[in-house]
């Protein structure tokens, strides 16, 4: 794959030689000069593990984040926008102390790396020489994996499984609607981004039609997945708070997705068609198009690791971090991304400036919210262990606990909302 | 000492409040700083776990624990790992911290005032 994959760059080089002559920064020789890590993708796992490298090499890392967007907005807390517990603008942030931290941002569009030369190639042709690369794009979406979904049906299904103008048409579309109209969810399969997501998200568009009155409209959840994240509690608090209103079904009931229609707004399965007014179709997910085109990924689509430092299994000069990654145990979150991110930017330091390196140890906790003040939560420890990242610890919520309790949750995933954006962008 | 502590009440287990009442008198008798044998390096790169969630100005329920005294951090970190303190969150992360870690941990939060 990695051969193939080097071809596929020659190709996009010869086509742009001109373009491509000029390094955006001096080509360094390692142990000449400031050792260069650069790290591709500005979320969770790219911001932190360049604003802790930055920090703690103290200057001595030359420290580059190529993100296009200037701001961004969480994937994570997107569902309390949908909802109405959040606004837009809270759950977005600026690159400006990650910069005032050290960080050299180039808002520009990564297309390539060329992993020989070890530089990472811009849209515009430009090229970032690193010693140490961190790959940390997040995911793609495989649109064709449901029937009749494409980028462009997304413009009036949306996946909304990435932040910004997909969550907002989402949005629009849910407080568009009447009372009777119907939401049809299609939940992706195995791995993807956020594992209670989809669940939390089902709970929010149930809240806004409660908190509307409305008494006809009914929300289906068609997955490929014969039980989810967090069910039990999920599912106890949906017959609580949301009675009648939300339908989950598994394959066994559905028995696949046959055609999803954007111009209808009809979703048929081997069990019944549907015609909905809010069809949210969140299809299943590959690594970002950068690691699949540098050969990071294997067969599953997204990129081996090793759990001991986050590095590349096929690149000792490259780290893959976050949704990109394959960690084992661990979901795909933010939180884990910034567990990741931690690992990688403590091991590539040793790599640059020979400080010292610590065993991995990693952690997440997932909160999710069901309704007002009902918050449920699962999280976990984890080390390598038996070739991958393995849970060493773990919890989840239970059914029946205390009013307090979830209220309590809620309280804390706020808090922890404040911690993290802060760890993660200053 | 943190601003404010509250965490999920349980019948079986005993919240911050009255934990940590009963740790202040303790720190304010205690004559002098536990002696520091724990690595600052070491201790900074744990805490980098705690930084996920108690970084922020937030703290209706995630405590501010930097320039928290050495006793206290210790005790309250290892009261969650008996699980003699409630939260989850806190007990699991707390369950593969050895007293040396802690130690490490107590003594790095202890010489840092703010977050970021």
């Amino acid at each position: 794959m990695t051969a193939m994959t080097r071809r596929k760059f020659g190709l996009f080089a010869g086509s742009s030689l001109a373009a491509l002559s000029m390094p955006l920064f001096a080509p360094a020789v390692f142990g000449q000069g400031k050792p260069r890590l650069v790290a591709v993708g500005g979320g969770p796992g790219g911001a932190t593990v360049a604003r802790y490298v930055a920090k703690e090499s103290n200057g001595a890392v030359e420290v580059t984040l190529v993100e296009p967007l200037k701001q961004f907005t969480t994937c994570f807390f997107s569902n309390l926008y949908v909802g109405g517990f959040r606004t837009m603008e809270s759950i977005t942030h600026s690159y400006e102390k990650v910069q005032r931290d050290g960080v050299k941002m180039v808002h520009a569009m990564a297309n390539a790396i060329d992993r020989d030369k070890k530089e990472v190639v811009l849209a515009d042709g430009q090229r970032i020489a690193y010693d140490r690369l961190v790959v940390a794009p997040g995911i793609d979406l495989k649109f064709d994996s449901v029937p009749g979904y494409s980028e462009e049906a997304a413009q009036v299904m949306p996946h909304a499984w990435k932040p910004g103008a997909q969550t907002q048409l989402l949005v629009q579309k849910l407080n568009a609607l009447k009372d009777g109209d119907q939401i049809v969810m299609i939940a992706p399969p195995n791995p993807y981004r956020c594992p209670p997501g989809p669940y939390e998200r089902a709970s929010m568009f149930a809240h806004v039609l409660k908190k509307k009155g409305f008494k006809n409209s009914k929300i289906v959840i068609i997955d490929p997945k014969p039980n989810f994240s967090k069910q039990a509690v999920f599912v106890e608090g949906w017959e609580k708070h949301y009675p009648g209103m939300i339908e989950w079904q598994d394959p066994e009931i559905h028995r696949g997705v046959k055609n999803v229609d954007a111009k209808t707004g009809e979703v048929q399965t081997g069990f019944e068609t549907y015609k909905a007014a809010l069809v949210n179709v969140i299809p299943a997910q590959m690594a970002g198009k950068i690691a699949r085109d540098a050969g990071l990924t294997n067969q599953t689509g997204f990129c081996p690791i090793d759990p001991a430092s986050m590095r590349s299994a096929v690149d000792s000069n490259v780290f893959v971090i976050g949704d990109a990654c394959i960690a084992g145990d661990m979901p795909k979150s933010a939180f884990a991304a910034n567990s990741q991110a931690k690992v990688a930017a403590m091991t590539a330091r040793a790599d640059l400036t020979k400080s010292q390196a610590f065993p991995a140890r990693y952690s997440n906790t997932c909160w999710s919210l069901i309704a007002p003040d009902d918050n449920i939560k699962v999280g976990a420890s984890y080390e390598p262990g038996d070739g991958k990242i393995k849970q060493t610890a773990g919890f989840v919520s239970q059914k029946n606990e205390h009013a307090d309790l979830r209220k309590q949750n809620y309280k804390e995933a706020v808090d922890w909302y404040d911690g993290i954006v802060r760890d993660v962008f200053g | 000492m943190p601003k404010r502590f509250a965490v999920a009440r349980s019948a079986k287990q005993r919240d911050w409040c009255g934990f940590l009442a009963a740790l202040c008198t303790a720190a304010m008798m205690s004559a002098a700083p536990a002696a520091r044998a724990a690595d600052a390096e070491f201790g900074r790169y744990l805490s980098s776990e705690c930084m996920t969630c108690h970084g922020g100005a937030s703290h209706s329920t995630i405590p501010d624990i930097f320039g928290m005294q050495e006793t206290t951090f210790s005790e309250v970190v290892k009261a969650y790992r008996e699980k003699r303190l409630a939260n989850e969150v806190m007990q699991t992360v707390a369950s593969r911290l050895s007293d040396e870690e802690i130690a490490a941990l107590a003594a790095y939060f202890a010489s840092i005032k703010k977050s970021n």
